[in-house]
């Protein structure tokens, strides 16, 4: 049969055109027919567990759900009978009536609730069955997500949603009948799975209170906060955010389901770090006096600097940036670069020949869902790109793709890889092994990172291409860049000097004054000091400036805090792995008297 | 019907908060109109002990039924009234007061009259005239026939304007997605 073939039937008397293989469902939505359901999810696989999508088909004597029976030419569907509203009505009595389901202490009470609506729309004011209250556990050990199985009704979508979009399958159901429980791996918890990677795609996809996000709970109904949608600043994928607020807070992330690559999946960066983590926020400008910080005005803060500025010679003034900032605060900072000695941006290690002039790339979403082989040279995804290592389990337990890891550290694609080495060596055997797992190979995808930048990653690339070039069938591997910095990219063009080594850039030369602009970065901070002597060098300089967004050990060791914005409240853009210029929106207002990044370099400079 | 042609309404609370009829006083300027409809027999806002609730024409219950004395309540009632109303989430359902139901009765009781936080020398009532406490708080209709039910938590003056002028008209009150709330 063609898959692109007409069909048509009818569905509530209305002539209805559909594609062959396309579902009851698919057609009758792509109709504007209202079917109602529960477990059925976008993107999932089909479960027809839930039957609040039962169709009468004429000539059957049997209902059969709308999400999983194939559309048939010429046949006629009845969507809504005195029938079909009574048995969708008995299911949501029985889903009632097997938890305890009690709305007024939910916190997806009001309106966020799938079972709450279907109730409301099928006239639900009593249960007419014998309420079982079973004794169910909570499960509140992850770090941002709790499973309340009181609330469950084992729809499944959380289950799907692990094991087909993250591709971990954390999540399954365990036992028979009415104890079935949804369990996190076999019999752990959030907190002790070694398999979960907390990318909260579960509590996205449940359509009840059952998994909820700790720091969403109670703060307010989702349907009516402000989204605005926006660019993740956590890793240069540069996925896109929907971002929920309510009273100029945010009140949970979700990923932006028209984004290009992430399509609505998050990883636990984006989802979570950008908002939930508990964070001391800098609101005002603050300068030592007496060894202590103390609250000042931005005119008082600004003209200390200028004093000590004036009495520093420009070639002993330096400024470092966090590779998080927009392209605007990295062109601010290099129109003022004939002010200071050097302007440099802190990479990573090897992350330098990445981010310099890279090739822009396209159709990367098509080369990572159609790939039937991914090679990670010298690259972290589940560390520091989760989108890309969801694309990549994805591929290997779905399509049964090939997976060779080479000098990349230990992670849980390990356990899909066909070959996962950490040293790679250069023996005729172990190439000829690579060439055997890639010999049927069509569409690779070649994922390096800052570790394929070092001599011996080169080394393994160019192994790599000819083993490629040797190969009699397929196309040469698609080639993905992926950095470390979320906009290292971005910064490095605007003219900011890649910093790789901090120490050794910093000790090139005396610095008296040091200007480290961290904007929202939340790890530089801790960073600085994995190094004893950075500490000690802070002692050297007659002014440290930091500008940053939220409290760490260097603003603890500042001469002067300057308050930063948070990506929340910025306008600009960055540039993501890809080449695309991306826009940051803000999504709520600034806090206290932070400014944002370029306009602080511009008045500190001015 | 009464004498005077009103018809004769007799309310309970049971295991409730009261919220159920406090949203019942916020028919405000309704209740005036109420009141020339029906005749308000009984009810915990006009202090009738439960054994003299005359027959009834409606009887409207707030709260589930959590021991015995609640259970031999709601009965008595059931045979005075001919239209028995569930009023709100708890009777309905069991709500907030059926969370108890996870626990074996014995841990409850110890749990509420021992280990409480602000308790400093508890101990667990025993006096066999005090009420015991089922082993599960139930809904009202698992007990007796319910006829009518009002969802809600409590529910609004609204909703209950609804349902009484739906029954005053001789009507059963319908619910779909217009008027349904459980919160």
């Amino acid at each position: 049969m063609n898959a692109t073939q007409t069909i048509t039937l009818t569905i509530n008397g209305k002539v209805c055109e559909g594609r062959a293989g396309q579902t009851i469902l698919e057609v009758a939505t792509a109709n504007d027919i209202y079917i109602p359901t529960l477990c059925w999810m976008k993107d999932r696989s089909p479960w027809g567990g839930c039957r609040m999508c039962i169709v009468e088909v004429a000539g059957s004597p049997k209902v059969v759900p709308a999400c999983a029976t194939p559309a048939v030419a010429g046949s006629q569907i009845t969507t809504n009978s005195p029938r079909l509203h009574n048995l969708r009505r008995m299911t949501l009595e029985l889903l009632f009536s097997e938890r305890n389901h009690i709305c007024p202490i939910c916190p997806m009470n009001k309106g966020d609730c799938g079972l709450q609506h279907q109730a409301y729309l099928h006239g639900v004011d009593s249960i007419r069955f014998p309420y079982l209250y079973p004794a169910l556990p909570m499960d509140v050990s992850g770090r941002y997500f709790g499973l309340d199985h009181n609330r469950c009704i084992l729809c499944t979508r959380c289950v799907r949603t692990c094991d087909e979009i993250e591709g971990v399958h954390t999540l399954d159901i365990a036992n028979r009948g009415e104890r079935n429980l949804i369990v996190v791996d076999m019999h752990a918890t959030f907190g002790t799975s070694e398999t979960c990677t907390s990318c909260g795609a579960c509590v996205a996809a449940c359509p009840t209170g059952a998994l909820f996000d700790k720091a969403q709970t109670y703060r307010g109904k989702l349907h009516t906060c402000t989204v605005v949608k926006t660019t993740c600043p956590e890793c240069p994928v540069g996925c896109g955010l929907a971002v929920y607020t309510r009273e100029n807070r945010i009140v949970e992330v979700f990923g932006d389901p028209e984004s290009p690559l992430c399509a609505g999946h998050l990883c636990r960066k984006g989802r979570y770090e950008t908002w939930a983590e508990p964070r001391r926020r800098i609101t005002q400008p603050m300068l030592r006096h007496n060894g202590e910080l103390k609250p000042v005005s931005w005119d008082e803060a600004l003209a200390h600097i200028r004093r000590v500025r004036d009495a520093t010679p420009v070639w002993e003034s330096v400024l470092l940036a966090s590779p998080r900032l927009t392209n605007e605060a990295g062109q601010a900072i290099h129109r003022v670069a004939d002010k200071l000695d050097r302007v440099g941006v802190w990479l990573a290690p090897n992350e330098g020949a990445l981010v310099e002039a890279p090739e822009p790339l396209a159709d990367v979403r098509r080369q990572l869902t159609e790939a039937d082989a991914f090679i990670l040279l010298g690259v972290q995804p589940s560390r520091d790109h989760g989108l890309i290592a969801s694309y990549v389990r994805r591929g290997v337990r779905q399509r049964q793709a090939r997976l060779i890891i080479l000098n990349c550290r230990r992670s849980d694609l390990d356990r899909y890889a066909d070959i996962a080495v950490r040293e790679v060596s250069l023996e005729r055997a172990f190439w000829a092994q690579v060439a055997e797992v890639l010999r049927d190979v069509q569409r690779p995808v070649l994922l390096y990172g800052t570790e394929a930048m070092t001599p011996i990653g080169v080394a393994v690339l160019e192994r790599l291409l000819a083993v490629f070039e040797q190969k009699a069938s397929g196309e040469a591997p698609a080639l993905i860049g992926l950095p470390i910095g979320t906009n290292s990219i971005g910064l490095v063009a605007a003219g900011l000097e890649a910093v790789e080594d901090v120490g050794s850039w910093l000790d090139a030369k005396p610095v008296r004054y040091l200007h480290l602009v961290l904007g929202d970065d939340h790890t530089l901070g801790e960073r600085w000091f994995e190094e004893k002597y950075r500490a000690l060098m802070l002692e050297t300089l007659d002014l440290l400036v930091v500008q940053a967004s939220y409290e760490s050990p260097l603003t603890a060791h500042a001469h002067v805090v300057l308050p930063a914005c948070t990506w929340a409240e910025k306008t600009g853009t960055v540039t993501n792995f890809e080449g695309r210029t991306l826009p940051l929106k803000p999504v709520i207002p600034v806090r206290g008297q932070a400014r944002d990044d370029a306009a602080i370099v511009e008045a500190v400079y001015a | 019907m009464s004498t005077n042609g009103k018809i004769k309404v007799a309310t309970m609370w049971l295991s409730g908060c009261s919220g159920c009829h406090m949203s019942f006083l916020d028919l405000d300027e309704r209740l005036l109109e109420l009141g020339k409809a029906i005749d308000l027999k009984a009810s915990p806002i006009v202090d009738i002990k439960f054994d003299q609730i005359p027959e009834v024409d409606v009887g409207i219950v707030e709260g589930c039924v959590n021991n015995n004395e609640q259970e031999e309540h709601l009965r008595h009632l059931r045979d005075r009234c001919k239209i028995l109303v569930a009023l709100g989430d708890c009777a309905i359902m069991g709500n907030v007061p059926a969370l108890r139901n996870q626990f074996p009765v014995d841990a409850v009781l110890q749990r509420g009259f021992v280990e409480t936080e602000s308790t400093q020398i508890g101990e667990i009532p025993m006096d066999p005239v005090m009420p015991r406490l089922l082993a599960k708080a139930r809904p009202l209709k698992e007990i007796v026939k319910v006829d009518v039910s009002i969802p809600g938590c409590p529910p609004d003056a609204d909703t209950i304007w609804y349902a009484l002028t739906e029954l005053l008209a001789g009507r059963m009150p319908k619910w779909d997605e217009r008027n349904l709330k459980y919160d």
